[in-house]
């Protein structure tokens, strides 16, 4: 055998037993995961800084909690108002964010690796879009109805109209955005006329849901979204890999010995039920799912749909902007996803312009 | 090693030296392929030779990529089967079939923000499982494989930013990092200068010496005669002749196929034939399309 054969040479085999080199994660002798330093350092560093804001955000403001209170509160032996703020006010509220946050960029991250578009979100495309579009008909049509199911069905029925109206399902990430426009506009137009036929009040209360916000939620919406995140993210985590072989085109990788096909429609699927399950407790919050990720892969070198990542920035992106909710007075309680929207907006603008002058898009 | 010892591939499987010739390595049984409703490949039977070096070609659109494709496993025939080593592929199990076949496709996407080393580094997802994504023989695979394709000093380079040439290259050196007794090469050639496009079937000659079944689709008659030790033409969806390239190459099959007149003479440097086309009157330009 010539020594540049690439098989194992058995000699060196026996005498070498083989250690995972660096950039992976060794559990036991049968799991070794590959771990970028650099996605590593940037996960612990927003997952510090997500701590800061969620302090920050149960501190600050005429009804914060004393900094120096605040373990014992949040591990449950305050009285009075602490103990208020926490179980009622910041407390359901902060932690819905944080999964909704989560669950929102994950959600992004697994939409842009499966269409290999920086732009395609569930926002962009109009998953969010049906999901308001289905609570507010739920809301008009079966008062009686929770509104999540409505959120839920509608982001379903969005994504088999996009998936149809292209007729090459999610493979073209072009003509996933343009039907995608054309899907969101349809849903912006059906919650418009809700919203004009209902009363007044009513309008009011579907106009907050709609702009996405975290105000006056229980912990009964915290407990929903998190188990979403909790059963939908091992599953995404699961399914990473074979994204990362599936960004390099169906050929190869089938070629490699996966299936471009089934891994697109399990993404899809975990995208899709992520970006409802955030949608149907907190509105469809703007643009978080899109920037996300994108920061992501800004912050840190290498490829692939860094999940974790997206996850913690897309929590922490959201307890910020529901922070500044809260305590810009200036604006007086508006909705988190206003602040998203305005952030996101800018955000999107340069995107599509470096992308146009990169020639890319 | 020499040419036609069994290859011994990551799995460990030993081809049989019993079994007759035709039960080794890739073969098409009565194969028809099609996207969407029309043929595109009809009712096609080829042998691909073990441990040979085979070429594949024919005018645009005769169906040799697709053919290619479904040797890789990539495209399932309508109609027939494709058997490696007798078994029919459609039984194996994707990434089994992964570790003893190659594709290099003609277009891949090159991920975003991927290393030279990363993208070449994902040729080994065959040799991995879900909860180990490496495998003892991945650095010197990989190695090996930047090596051979002359990217090493590329290695951390972003594949985003390569040139033509050495991004084909870098895809090269992923298919080696796969490292399978089989290869198939969808128009390897296409973005490479002239030096390069020989630099790269030099290599693909010198994998084949070292015991590798190579099977290239190339568009180039005079590359394909001079490096194949079997040709293959085909033409509308069939195989129009197959053999040795002195035997296959001739004046009548190349004006048939290619709708081009032509002398065909001994390449002077290899003896194997060589197309020189008649020069074409206005009148006959563009018959080829028709």
């Amino acid at each position: 055998m010539t020594p540049d054969r690439m098989t194992p040479d058995q000699s060196s085999a026996a005498d070498v037993k083989p250690t995972a080199p660096k950039g992976y994660l060794r559990l036991g002798h049968h799991v070794v995961l590959p771990v970028e330093r650099s996605t590593v350092i940037a996960s612990l560093f927003a997952a510090a800084t997500l701590l800061l804001a969620a302090a920050a955000t149960l501190t600050l403001g005429r009804l914060g909690i004393a900094l120096g209170d605040l373990p014992s509160t949040v591990l449950g032996d305050a009285q009075g108002k602490d103990a208020f703020v926490f179980d009622r006010l910041r407390g359901p509220r902060l932690v819905t964010g944080i999964a909704t946050g989560a669950a929102f960029g994950l959600s992004g991250a697994l939409f842009q690796s499966v269409t290999r578009n920086p732009l395609a979100s569930p926002d962009v495309i109009g998953l969010s879009g049906g999901a308001g579009a289905g609570a507010a008909a739920f809301a008009l049509l079966l008062p009686g109805v929770p509104v999540w199911s409505g959120a839920l069905l509608g982001a379903l029925l969005a994504m088999c109209l996009v998936y149809v109206s292209t007729g090459t399902g999610f493979r073209d990430p072009g003509r996933l955005v343009v039907a995608g426009i054309g899907v969101a506009a349809l849903a912006t137009a059906l919650t418009q006329y809700v919203v004009y036929v209902v009363e007044r009040d009513k309008a009011t209360v579907l106009t907050a849901y709609l702009n996405g916000s975290l105000a006056a939620r229980s912990w009964t919406d915290a407990g929903t979204i998190w188990l979403v995140l909790l059963v939908a993210g091992p599953l995404a985590a699961l399914v990473s890999r074979r994204l990362t072989i599936a960004e390099m085109g169906d050929e190869i990788s089938a070629a490699l010995g996966s299936d471009p096909g089934r891994t697109r429609t399990a993404a899809v699927l975990l995208s899709v039920a992520l970006a409802a399950g955030a949608v149907s407790v907190a509105g469809p919050i703007a643009f978080i799912a899109l920037t996300a990720p994108q920061i992501a892969r800004r912050i840190t070198r290498g490829a692939g749909p860094r999940q974790l990542l997206s996850a913690l920035l897309g929590a922490l992106l959201l307890v910020l902007a529901d922070l500044a909710s809260q305590q810009l007075t200036l604006f007086d309680d508006l909705p988190a996803g206003i602040y998203t929207m305005a952030v996101g907006g800018i955000y999107l603008g340069y995107l599509l312009t470096r992308e146009w002058r990169k020639g890319t898009l | 090693m020499e040419k036609g010892n069994p290859v011994t591939t990551e799995a460990g499987t030993q081809t049989r030296k019993t079994e007759p010739p035709a039960a080794q390595g890739l073969s098409a049984e009565k194969v028809t392929l099609s996207y969407g409703s029309s043929p595109v490949v009809s009712d096609v039977s080829l042998d691909l030779p073990h441990g040979g070096l085979t070429v594949i070609v024919g005018p645009n659109g005769c169906g040799k990529s697709t053919l290619l494709k479904s040797f890789a496993r990539v495209l399932k025939p309508e109609r027939g089967h494709i058997t490696l080593d007798g078994t029919d592929i459609r039984t194996l199990r994707g990434k089994e079939f992964a570790r003893r076949v190659a594709l290099l496709p003609q277009s891949p996407l090159a991920p975003e923000g991927i290393t030279v080393r990363g993208l070449v580094g994902r040729g080994r997802h065959p040799h991995h499982t879900l909860l180990r994504q490496w495998s003892p023989d991945d650095d010197r695979a990989i190695t090996l494989a930047l090596d051979r394709a002359g990217m090493t000093e590329l290695a951390e380079a972003q594949a985003g930013a390569l040139s033509g040439g050495q991004r084909q290259r870098a895809w090269i050196a992923m298919v080696l990092a796969q490292d399978t007794g089989l290869i198939l090469l969808d128009e390897p050639t296409t973005f490479l200068d002239i030096a390069h496009q020989y630099d790269l079937l030099e290599l693909c000659a010198e994998l084949n010496r070292e015991g590798r079944t190579i099977v290239a689709v190339l568009h180039d008659l005079n590359q394909a005669a001079r490096f194949a030790s079997h040709l293959v033409v085909m033409d509308e969806g069939r195989i129009v002749a197959e053999g040795p390239p002195h035997q296959v190459l001739t004046a009548e099959l190349v004006s048939e196929v290619f709708h081009l007149a032509s002398d065909i003479v001994p390449d002077p440097r290899t003896g194997t034939p060589m197309v020189i086309p008649h020069e074409r009157r206005p009148h006959e330009r563009g018959a080829a399309v028709g």
